[in-house]
């Protein structure tokens, strides 16, 4: 087998796996809480991690596809920031229900923006789903406009980011040791996918009264 | 969180859900069933929806991208919409799990409303909608003015949505862009969407914008926009099809037919387009791509609105072409049933039938299916140009020869001005050793027409707009199913009585002229514009009316 064949294989295994890792979350779906922790802790996490190896999986095909020259986005459009910001906070309180999720939207936000909403949803995702893990009990996402950009940014209250991690994105470094940093590579990937006017989208990842993580979109 | 939610009123909203597996259908149902949504029908195929859609009015249809066996459902979204069973009030949701859909819905001439990415959850499907919904509350006055086909208002009703609601000014923007190429502005159509542009260029905008210029026919401009198009954005289909018009009014056969086929390439699945490539490779005497392109039509129609039955002429026409009459035929005896449904069915079965027995020197039998046919053709069965042409050759091939004549002088009647069908004629008779009969017939028919329609144009010329309007009237009676002598005469009368005002009904008549001209050809350039100069004068006509009654002198 040559290696363009073995690469076609991997992406089609990924593929076959990534819809069956679908179809688990949708019918997990269809298993109600019923109001003991019992029951529903372990089915929320469940949940969760399956969405996680789907979404996993779903960023290595994207990941794939660009090291093959493909485009990673398909469909930038006008889209309304606001909406996009609630949506984000119904995406982080079904994933845990007692966690604090605010909304904020700076005054110089313009009502609509440019970007392709699902992959840079995808994109956020991945930070939000490390917020829902590692929060004590508040998330806060926020949008605002700075040099141009629109800068989209996750925060909670946990410990934060580790060193190495804050230095290798800041360096723009690929992150593969641990399988940890294929989502960051794929946030970062998408964010400067993102180009307009000469201008290219960014990663910005930093801690404050926890781990902030940042995409701006020209 | 979203505050809007309490503005949208689910309990009187109306849904039908669209999915081929069962859990899924309830599982959409519960979750609507959460916020109210009550009211919900379920389909497992695409023509389960059709049928349900046909009897129920639904507020909102959601329906599965991947329907399984059959029709999937952006084909389900493009024939609900192509037989007008939905209409832009209602809003369409696509779900699905293919992460390719993005690139259809890019490609697609007709996009839902929104699509939602599996898996998601029911609070998502819920935000959504009420975006969604929400939208629509604000849309729906221009919705209603374009259904009415009270274009003024539509655009008027954009300018407030960009005004008064940011988030939907870019939505409105596009919007107004296809109101203005309905109403014929193609100069504005330009100026929104190079403001679009200027925004971003997002790939409607490119196309909107190479649109407004071919209608303006700037056709090297808008050749050099769209090749640039189809470089960036493959994956968008109706940039072939609008290239391939493009480069058909430049005469560049060859390259529109190369266009074509790498739309197909694209997305195999519109029979229109299909068709419209086998037109072209046909016209370009390839026989081998024509046939692969219109059995190809007929393959993708099947079971759909799309098929029609000059499908099965075309296909049969380039096998004639080929000299095996064995598959003309075929094609008719296995289409049978199919074909006897429609007098356009039997119209087309019985030319071919003729044309097959004719080859086969069986005179007598083509005799009797012409004779069928020609009945056919008087009871009113819509009979094309190509297919009347067809007709001509069975009736010389078969010793036919006043018929054929008759026939011919109709075509070329209302074909004065098209030498594709006029040298086919003169081809015709040629093979049949008859070629001196051909330049009388042709010469007698269209004379009249060329005379009548050049002599109008003079005196337009000169400002006589009475006589000239008088002229051409009286040649579109002669060429009553030339589109472009239909639309000249509307226009000379149009303007006659911008200045003399209406008298003997001349408004009337351009109605007419212009109700037959888009019966004709819909899509032609000019028609939008003389639509809506109809529209303003006659108002102004009103108006006058109005205020001489108001106002006795």
């Amino acid at each position: 087998m040559s290696v363009m064949e073995q690469q076609d294989l991997y992406a089609a295994l990924l593929h076959e796996m990534k819809n069956h890792l679908v179809l688990m979350a949708i019918t997990l779906d269809r298993v109600p809480h019923v109001g003991d922790a019992g029951h529903d802790q372990p089915l929320d996490e469940v949940r969760l991690l399956c969405q996680r190896a789907s979404e996993r999986l779903m960023q290595a095909l994207f990941i794939y596809k660009n090291d093959q020259g493909g485009a990673l986005l398909n469909a930038v459009d006008a889209y309304s920031t606001e909406d996009f910001l609630s949506e984000m906070a119904v995406q982080a309180r079904s994933l845990r229900a007692q966690l604090k999720v605010d909304t904020e939207l700076a005054d110089n936000v313009p009502a609509i923006w440019f970007f392709d909403r699902n992959m840079l949803e995808m994109a956020l995702m991945n930070a939000l789903h490390n917020s829902v893990a590692y929060a004590r009990e508040r998330i806060r996402i926020s949008a605002r406009v700075e040099e141009g950009m629109l800068c989209i940014a996750i925060e909670d209250d946990s410990e934060g980011y580790p060193e190495h991690i804050l230095q290798a994105v800041a360096e723009d470094k690929p992150l593969s040791s641990s399988g940890t940093g294929l989502g960051l590579r794929f946030s970062s990937l998408i964010a400067k996918s993102h180009v307009n006017n000469g201008r290219t989208g960014m990663l910005r990842l930093s801690n404050r009264d926890g781990a902030v993580f940042e995409i701006r979109v020209p | 969180m979203p505050q809007e939610a309490r503005f949208v009123d689910y309990k009187t909203k109306k849904a039908l859900v669209v999915d081929d597996y069962p859990s899924m259908r309830s599982a959409f149902k519960m979750a609507l069933a959460s916020f109210g949504m009550t009211k919900v029908d379920l389909a497992a195929t695409a023509s389960e929806a059709v049928m349900r859609v046909k009897s129920g009015n639904y507020d909102v249809i959601i329906c599965d991208y991947n329907l399984g066996e059959g029709r999937d459902g952006q084909q389900l979204l493009e024939e609900l919409r192509h037989r007008e069973m939905i209409d832009l009030e209602t809003v369409f949701l696509m779900v699905t799990a293919e992460s390719i859909y993005e690139r259809v819905v890019a490609a697609a001439e007709l996009a839902p409303d929104d699509y939602l990415i599996k898996p998601f959850n029911g609070e998502i499907l819920r935000t959504r909608l009420d975006a969604i919904l929400l939208k629509k509350e604000a849309f729906r006055k221009v919705h209603r003015s374009f259904a009415q086909r009270d274009l003024e208002s539509a655009l008027a009703g954009c300018d407030v949505i960009i005004q008064e609601y940011p988030k939907y000014f870019v939505d409105a923007l596009r919007f107004k862009g296809e109101v203005l190429l309905a109403m014929g502005d193609f100069e504005g159509a330009e100026a929104l969407y190079k403001q679009v542009i200027a925004l971003r260029a997002v790939p409607w905008s490119r196309l909107g914008l190479a649109r407004a210029m071919h209608l303006q026919r700037k056709e090297p401009v808008a050749e050099e926009m769209l090749l640039d198009i189809v470089k960036q954005h493959p994956e968008l289909v109706a940039s072939y099809d609008l290239l391939a018009d493009v480069q058909i009014a430049q005469n560049k056969f060859t390259e529109a037919q190369n266009t074509l086929h790498r739309g197909v390439e694209v997305s195999a699945k519109s029979p229109r387009r299909k068709r419209r490539l086998g037109e072209l490779a046909y016209q370009n005497e390839d026989l081998d791509n024509a046939e692969r392109a219109f059995r190809a039509a007929i393959d993708k129609g099947r079971n759909s609105v799309f098929l029609a039955a000059n499908d099965f002429a075309n296909l049969a026409r380039v096998h004639l072409d080929q000299n095996n009459a064995k598959a003309a035929a075929e094609i008719i005896t296995s289409n049978r049933k199919l074909l006897q449904e429609s007098p356009e069915g039997k119209l087309v079965a019985a030319v071919v039938q003729a044309q097959v027995n004719a080859r086969n020197a069986q005179h007598k039998e083509a005799r009797a299916g012409m004779l069928e046919a020609m009945q056919l053709k008087k009871r009113g069965a819509r009979c094309e140009p190509e297919l009347a042409m067809d007709m001509v050759e069975a009736c010389v091939k078969a010793g036919m020869d006043d018929e054929a004549a008759e026939l011919l002088a109709e075509v070329a009647r209302n074909a004065h001005d098209s030498t594709a069908l006029l040298d086919k004629a003169k081809r015709i008779y040629q093979e049949a050793g008859k070629a001196e009969q051909v330049s009388d017939i042709l010469q007698k028919s269209t004379a009249r027409v060329a005379q009548l329609s050049r002599e109008g144009a003079l005196l337009l010329q000169k400002g006589d707009l009475r006589n000239g309007a008088q002229k051409l009237l009286q040649a579109s009676k002669e060429a009553s199913r030339n589109p472009r002598v239909l639309m000249n005469t509307a226009w000379a009368i149009l303007r006659l009585v911008e200045q003399d005002g209406n008298s003997d009904d001349m408004l009337g008549n351009a109605m007419r002229l212009l109700d037959a001209a888009a019966y004709l050809a819909p899509e032609h350039p000019r028609l939008a514009g003389l639509q809506t100069m109809l529209r303003t004068i006659e108002s102004a006509v009103a108006a006058q009316r109005l205020a001489a009654l108001i106002k006795p002198t």
